[in-house]
């Protein structure tokens, strides 16, 4: 019985599946049916198309025959003359025409064959930045490199070149010169000097050379390119100004259909001010490398409406000094020997569809912590039990455009000593920008920066300055990704 | 026996499952404009997966580099692009992001539609002194539709090239399009005869070829430059002019404030008409057709 189920059960299946065999197969045999009926039409159209132009071919040539044969007819017995504007015989003019014509094209034929000594030069754009700045107090009291009072200075000149190398990568440098803040004079530095593949699979691209570490938010935008005039406290304090590094980074966008971008580097310091670098000393173990990482992803909240936010850390294990020794208001020293850093940034955007040119509402917030071992000596050189500090900051800016050319905002500061975490200063910066073009901008910005008893005790004092940032470009400019 | 009963089941239908006609995979397009998918919706038909950057409503030049756009991007088999630079503030940023090597530029899935295209008012100096000049010339050929033919053909080129077995069936899709589009052409050059020599200002210059098809004058933008927002000098100068000149069209691109042609208009007693610049950036203009059908009608309406 069992048996006998069991081959019912086969045989109507294999009915079954022959019928629905049978089925699709009456159906592929219709669709190539149809397919054939398809491809014969398309067949007589074509021939139908090429008998036309065949038509067309054969009166062309009657014309260009008869055409030849006029030319021929009026061709002067005697030398050829210069136009005078007199001629009046049709085939003269025409001779003439197609004469001039036949000079133009030999003309710029010839121009595209030549070749200039500078055809594969690169891109090359130049970006000034000017501030003119008031500062209440002096440097000793805001703890700033520049003077107080009236002060202006050229913040940066750059250089900006980029070609491709070959089909598999492309470079770009960025040199940058800066007013010194002793002498004034104009220091010249490689800011970014850098080979990025164009052509890895995976979805992986590879930068090396010297470049802004991708940490967080703006800690690798240029100085020209942030939001406000000053980069915020935190990012100055912790990171050391933009995220410069000589080493290797590692993109990989991850194979999702919802965008999740992983970055990880390496490299021999990151933070691009002095005291900044990593002293290497006689021999620079693995640990006195600096590695980072970077996690990011994106959300269309509405069409109008976006949300971008990311995760970064950066370590660097062991190294011998970063910066020298570090003197404390209580006249002790720190030496720091492992740092690290976490932080968390969001960019919550409002740019309507139609209008993003005039209007948005952009606000932007990084969040970091700073994690440092130090070893610490006294004034007379000898060694303390070391200390780890662990500190916070963060800023946050709200910008808002009402006009192609108008953006005005407000940028809020608040850093955390990174050797002493009572130490804080609060900035509070309201601006507005007018972009007179793309290549022309003036912000203006007030900045009142407040300091707590603890940070006062650095001989730091609460602040009060007005800066105008006047930033060009010329020459060749992209829009890069970190515009977004 | 009953053990052995399901896996003989389940292999049946297996091989039953195996004979079934697998689904063919669609070509993936993405298109910078919507003008450009509604070609390679048309061209390719069914054998193409179409999806636009913009939606219709943006500036071209303002188009959003979102992140969101790179997975998809990521996936392309097709770019499919206007060209001339009109997409410089967007495209290049996006195609290195999207880490795509088949869609790079001169890669076979970067399709430059102004391929063939002769390009209007070429600048003579490429120089920010004029603004944001494109150095190939205007690209917004796309408003002609006799230009815009040559775009569909380098769409069609760019399908073959890729999936030449689909090409009968691509050749059967232009053609059928194209008929449809002449005999628009046809529509709108008769319907526009009461325009020709009729002047008109804008705010971009976005109208030059459309103005040259239809025989209009392309009298100037309200822009400084391109790119450079009007100051109240230009405003009064080219106000002055367009009375002086009898100019009685101003037209308004939705991406633009209305303040200012507005004023404009009712400075010099001219009519002012918004237009869309490709299709979606109003109601009732998801075609290149019904667009071209609505500019068509929108002018003729305004000389009047």
């Amino acid at each position: 019985m069992k048996i006998m189920i069991t081959l019912i059960t086969l045989f109507a299946l294999a009915l079954f599946s022959t019928g629905v065999c049978a089925q699709s197969l009456e159906d592929r045999m219709k669709t190539l049916e149809e397919t054939l009926q398809k491809q014969e039409q398309g067949q007589r159209s074509l021939q139908e198309t090429l008998r036309k132009q065949e038509q067309t071919i054969d009166e062309q040539r009657k014309l260009i025959e008869e055409l030849k044969a006029e030319i021929q007819q009026n061709q002067p017995s005697a030398s050829p003359k210069a136009a005078t504007g007199n001629e009046t015989e049709p085939g003269g003019n025409v001779r003439q025409q197609v004469q001039e014509l036949k000079e133009k094209v030999e003309q710029v034929a010839e121009a595209q064959t030549k070749t200039f000594p500078g055809v594969f030069n690169p891109a090359i754009g130049l970006v000034g930045e000017t501030i003119f700045g008031y500062r209440g107090k002096g440097k000793e009291q805001t703890g700033s490199d520049r003077p107080g009072g009236f002060d202006v200075f050229q913040r940066s000149i750059e250089v900006v070149a980029s070609a491709s190398v070959d089909p598999f990568a492309k470079a770009y440098v960025v040199a940058n010169a800066s007013a010194d803040p002793v002498t004034g004079e104009a220091a010249l530095g490689i800011e970014e000097a850098a080979l990025q593949t164009t052509s890895l699979p995976w979805n992986l691209e590879v930068k090396a050379g010297r470049f802004f570490g991708e940490f967080g938010r703006l800690s690798y935008i240029h100085d020209h390119e942030l939001p406000v005039v000053n980069r915020p406290l935190v990012l100055d304090q912790y990171i050391g100004g933009e995220s410069r590094t000589d080493g290797v980074q590692l993109n990989w966008l991850l194979p999702l259909e919802h965008y999740v971008n992983l970055t990880a580097g390496l490299g021999n310091q990151f933070g691009g001010d002095i005291p900044n670098p990593n002293n290497a000393g006689n021999f620079r173990h693995i640990s006195g490398l600096n590695f980072w990482s970077r996690l990011s992803t994106y959300f269309d909240l509405t069409p109008d409406i976006s949300l971008e936010p990311g995760v970064s850390g950066m370590w660097n294990p062991k190294t011998i000094d970063r910066g020298g020794q570090l003197l404390q208001p209580d006249g002790n020293s720190f030496t720091e020997r492992e740092r690290r850093l976490l932080g968390a940034d969001l960019v919550l955007s409002y740019k309507p569809l139609r209008d993003n040119q005039f209007k948005s509402l952009t606000w932007g917030t990084e969040v970091l912590y700073s994690h440092n071992r130090y070893d610490v000596a006294d004034a007379s050189g000898n060694a303390l039990p070391g200390r780890s500090v662990d500190a916070l900051g963060l800023y946050s800016y709200l910008a808002y455009k009402f006009d192609r050319q108008w953006t005005t905002g407000f940028l809020f500061d608040w850093v955390e000593d990174a050797q002493n975490k009572h130490a804080q200063t609060f900035a509070y910066s309201p601006y507005i920008t007018w972009a007179l073009s793309h290549w022309n901008q003036l912000r203006l910005q007030y900045t009142y920066t407040d300091h707590n008893a603890a940070s006062e005790a650095s001989g730091l004092r609460p602040d009060h300055a007005v800066y105008l940032q006047w930033a060009w470009i010329i020459g060749s400019h992209s829009h890069g990704w970190q515009q977004r | 026996m009953k053990s052995k009963l399901f896996p003989m089941i389940l292999f049946v239908m297996i091989l039953c499952l195996g004979t079934m006609p697998a689904h063919a995979a669609k070509i993936r397009v993405i298109t910078t404009l919507t003008d450009l998918a509604d070609f390679s919706r048309a061209v390719g038909g069914n054998l193409v997966e179409v999806r636009s950057l913009a939606t219709g409503v943006e500036d071209t030049h303002g188009v959003p580099m979102k992140p969101s756009f790179v997975p998809i991007l990521n996936r392309a088999d097709l770019i499919i692009l206007v060209g001339l630079d009109c997409e410089h503030a967007f495209l290049p940023a996006l195609l290195e992001a999207s880490k795509n090597p088949r869609i790079q530029p001169n890669k076979p899935g970067y399709v430059d539609c102004s391929k063939g295209v002769t390009p209007r008012e070429v600048p003579k100096s490429i120089d920010h002194s004029e603004g944001d000049v494109h150095p190939d010339g205007n690209p917004h050929y796309m408003l002609d539709p006799v230009m815009a033919k040559i775009a569909i053909s380098n769409i069609y080129n760019g399908l073959v090239a890729f999936a030449p077995q689909h090409k009968a069936e691509f050749t059967r899709n232009r053609n059928a399009y194209l008929a449809k589009l002449n005999t628009k052409i046809a529509e709108w050059e008769k319907e526009t005869r009461p325009l020709r020599g009729t002047k008109f200002v804008s705010y971009h210059e976005h109208w030059p070829y459309f103005a040259a098809r239809f025989g209009m004058v392309y009298f100037g933008t309200i822009e400084l430059k391109p790119g450079v927002d009007p100051t109240p000098r230009h405003i009064q100068e080219l106000s002055s002019s367009m009375k002086a000149s009898h100019v009685p069209i101003v037209v308004r691109e939705p991406q633009f404030p209305e303040k200012t042609p507005k004023r404009i208009a009712e400075l010099t007693g001219a009519t002012l008409v918004t237009l869309p610049i490709m299709p979606g950036g109003m109601p009732h203009t998801e075609t290149y057709i019904k667009m071209m059908d609505y500019i068509v009608h929108s002018m003729v309406q305004a000389k009047k």
